[in-house]
């Protein structure tokens, strides 16, 4: 008998059938994993389960018994502990506080002694791999996003629960990291524990998980055991019967001609989080940046971009200086940046998609006035070739999902030209499907001639797209991988060489 | 596979309709007509409503101001505009003399003292980073002596008969050049909050600020160009404000201070930003103007009002006010 059971549960947020047929079984003593692209309701599936949403249809069995989960506060009760996407840290407080948040020893008063002493087990789980200043008394904030994500792991872990549920819970941790949390996630296991994984990686998937479960378009499509499947079927699954689209079929680069045109060169850049970065990207190039998260190659692409700007080197475009004063003023030459964090970043949130998809084609041009029906010409081929899902220009942009969303802050940059597009991460958190989308667009697009330069916290992706590509470490490119140089094994051995 | 022209689920729903700030203020200020007519006879008359619309529109004039300031987000508010009001009142009033030929002189003068103060207001929050709270707090503090200082205690300067006319006398269609002029700076700002490029700035600034940032926008010129936009629309008010009481008198353009906010907030625009629009804020104007005339109906002085009005804020801070919790 499993021990925790969704049977055919479903969900409506208003007009958005969120969930149509949600099945899911989890054994004890198992890793059970959730995949499905974004929008297609696992998120909504974890919720249902942990207590947060409240199902219309279906029913949750534990153990065999019907259970009522009416609340957070009754998940935690049956057993259920989870990891939310969204951080849900208290930014002013402590590590320690933090991680037994839901749990603070002590009566009225906090007992200091012995929540530092409690949260420190959980802290030493990650000895080694947490990185600087991160101890019981760290102050959230402080923090760097890798860290965050670690304590918001541990207060998952901190709940002793007999099921621990972690919705994407490694997007901003280094490998390191990753490997140590698949650790601990195994010696739980073996424990007797149920653990459910959301994860968009399918190196992760097979690392770690016994069983995979499919959920396409709000439907439970496959149950199926890892050591009897591969990525190939479970991308299969989750894509339906488009067959080309099923696998990221592996990148050849396109040979860059030697004869073509430099249009960025970047020489001994500094700025905040890196120094003494240089190279060229050529017309038609997609330059890859690798290394672990956060080793400044969001940086370098922020600096050019004027987000941050560089506090020395120089940059060439197209032979003339650029200098990278403000966002407006690189667009305004020609260069694009796209963001992993939309919501930061991209999203226009509660505005519609029209607004959403046109600033920089106003800023290009020139508009001064907004003429709908115009820009809703402009705007279509970008979204078309992105194959973004759309009802009308004029929803707000929050009733996408994440993918389609992320789909739209991308058009913005594609309805005129740059001759660059810096791409920061672009598909952190997005579902398969719009990765592919995105990264046929993107060859396509340096097949035309455009210059790309492309990090990517996924080596597959690197490696899948990339005509070179740079090991960052600690601020600065330590290798070039060119030709046949570009395996996993190098740029695995390169990320981890020391500084 | 394309799905742009996929059919949008029907989105009509009256409950929706109904829950739309532009309805709700409507609806209202239909039920505080007849409850005026019912409490006073005459109260509902042609007449009667016309001057209700002059007062209106000088609410709802300051009230534009206030709502492009607040779209702009991150907490913006700008609580100086009645110390504008007052001060473009006393220096019409000096310029003009009574004379029609001061006139445009007075329009200019006020303009650019009201441009000023909105552009020290707009350099202090974008460049000092003070928040428009405390800023424009400030600012309304410093306009208070200031008018101390000019006027000295005694009322001085008078509207020119011209304007007196253009605002209580009717001008076209029987109605007085003032709620025209109202009609046209509605359609002015809603042309341009949802016409040009700059409103879709407006927006976007108040919605995701980094975002509007990193797509190009010139994010500090905007908000600078909200706040002496609203010093501007105050100042006309305070023209306005000249002509329809003939001479200017100590704090006339106080009371503005407050019902231009709660006007913003009625009309569906959180104080949060982002959202809303001028047209909701007109009917808030309007909203707020009839029950100030009722409250004085029914004999309630002017703490009376003062209290109704900040009750009125806060409740519909419940309702409107808290922006909801966006999927992004």
């Amino acid at each position: 008998m499993a021990r925790l059971a969704a049977k055919a549960v479903s969900k409506t947020y208003g007009a958005t059938k969120a969930l149509r047929r949600g099945d899911l079984e989890v054994e004890a003593g198992e890793v059970h994993v959730l995949i499905g692209s974004n929008g297609s309701g696992k998120s909504t599936l974890c919720k249902i389960v942990a207590g947060s949403v409240r199902p219309d249809n279906g029913e949750l069995l534990f153990e065999g018994h019907p259970m009522v989960v009416s609340g957070p506060n009754a998940a935690r009760k049956i057993g259920i502990g989870i990891f939310y996407q969204e951080l849900s840290l208290a930014p002013h407080r402590t590590v320690a506080e933090n991680i037994l948040l839901s749990d603070l020893p002590g009566g009225v008063f906090v007992d200091r002694k012995a929540l530092n002493t409690k949260a420190q087990r959980y802290i030493d789980l990650f000895k080694n791999v947490t990185g600087d200043n991160f101890h019981a008394g760290a102050i959230v904030e402080t923090l760097r996003p890798d860290q965050r994500q670690l304590v918001e792991i541990m207060k998952a872990l901190s709940s002793e629960a007999p099921i621990l549920i972690f919705d994407e819970p490694t997007s901003a941790l280094d490998r390191a990291q990753v490997d140590r949390f698949f650790e601990i996630l195994r010696e739980l296991k073996d424990d007797g524990r149920s653990i459910v994984f959301i994860s968009h990686r399918m190196d992760e998937i097979f690392a770690l998980g016994d069983r995979v479960t499919v959920i396409r378009d709000g439907e439970t499509v496959a149950t199926k055991r890892i050591a009897e499947t591969d990525a190939a079927e479970v991308i299969r699954l989750m894509v339906g019967g488009d067959e080309t689209l099923t696998a990221a079929e592996p990148h050849q680069p396109t040979a860059v001609a030697a004869t073509a045109k430099t249009v960025l060169a970047v020489d001994a850049l500094s700025g905040d989080g890196f120094g003494n970065v240089s190279f060229n990207v050529a017309a038609g190039e997609i330059l890859g940046l690798g290394g672990l998260h956060g080793q400044g190659q969001s940086a370098v692409l922020r600096a050019l971009f004027g987000a941050t700007p560089p506090t020395s080197g120089t940059v060439l475009l197209n032979d003339k200086a650029l200098a990278s004063s403000s966002p407006r003023a690189t667009i305004n030459r020609g260069l694009a940046y796209i963001s992993g964090d939309r919501r930061r970043d991209g999203v226009i949130a509660g505005r519609p998609i029209l607004e959403n998809v046109t600033p920089v084609h106003a800023l290009k041009q020139r508009l001064s006035l907004a003429t709908p029906s115009s820009l809703r010409e402009k705007a279509k081929p970008a979204l078309e070739a992105l194959r973004t899902k759309f009802a009308g220009f004029s929803h707000p942009i929050g009733s996408l999902s994440g993918g389609n969303q992320q789909k739209i802050v991308i058009a913005r940059w594609l309805i005129d030209r740059p001759d660059v597009l810096l791409l920061d991460d672009p598909t952190k958190g997005i579902d398969l499907q719009a990765k592919t989308d995105l990264f046929q667009l993107i060859r396509k697009l340096a097949a035309e001639g455009m210059a790309i330069v492309l990090y990517s916290s996924e080596d597959a992706e690197l490696l899948g797209n990339a005509d070179r590509i740079l090991v960052f470490n600690g601020g600065s490119v330590t290798r070039e991988l060119t030709g046949a140089d570009r395996t996993p094994f190098n740029l695995y051995q390169a990320a981890y060489e020391a500084a | 596979m394309s799905t742009m022209d996929q059919t949008p689920r029907s989105r009509f729903s009256v409950i929706d309709i109904v829950k739309t700030p532009l309805v709700v203020a409507v609806a209202l200020i239909v039920f505080l007509l007849f409850l005026g007519e019912y409490l006073s006879p005459g109260f509902a008359s042609g007449q009667q409503i016309l001057r209700l619309l002059i007062v209106a529109a000088l609410m709802g004039i300051v009230a534009a101001g206030q709502n492009l300031v607040i779209l702009g987000g991150r907490e913006g508010i700008d609580l100086s505009v009645g110390g504008v009001v007052s001060l473009a009142a006393i220096i019409a009033g000096n310029l003009m003399a009574g004379e029609n030929s001061g006139i445009v002189l007075a329009i200019v003068g006020c303009l650019a003292a009201g441009a000023l103060v909105g552009l020290i207001n707009g350099i202090g929050v974008t460049l000092l980073r003070i928040p428009p709270l405390v800023m424009t707090l400030g600012m309304l503090g410093v306009l208070q002596g200031l008018l101390v200082v000019i006027r000295n205690g005694i009322p001085s300067g008078r509207a020119a008969p011209g304007l007196s006319q253009f605002v209580t006398q009717p001008f076209l269609l029987g109605l007085p050049g003032i709620i025209w002029l109202w009609i046209v700076i509605g359609i002015c700002m809603a042309f341009l909050l949802g016409r040009t490029m700059i409103g879709y700035r407006i927006y976007a600034i108040g919605s995701n600020e980094q975002a509007a940032f990193m797509a190009g926008m010139p994010v500090k010129t905007t908000r600078i160009l909200l706040f002496v936009l609203s010093g501007m629309f105050a100042a006309v008010a305070g023209i306005c404000l000249l002509g329809y009481s003939g001479s200017s008198f100590a704090n006339v353009g106080e009371q503005y201070m407050l019902p231009s906010i709660i006007a913003v907030v009625f009309g569906g625009t959180p104080l949060s930003g982002g959202k809303g629009g001028y047209t909701g804020t007109m009917a808030g104007a309007i909203l707020l103007t009839v029950l100030q005339s009722i409250l004085t109906t029914i004999n309630i002085d002017e703490s009376g009002r003062q209290m109704v009005f900040g009750a009125t804020l806060l409740l519909l801070m419940l309702f409107y006010g808290r922006g909801k919790a966006l999927r992004a």
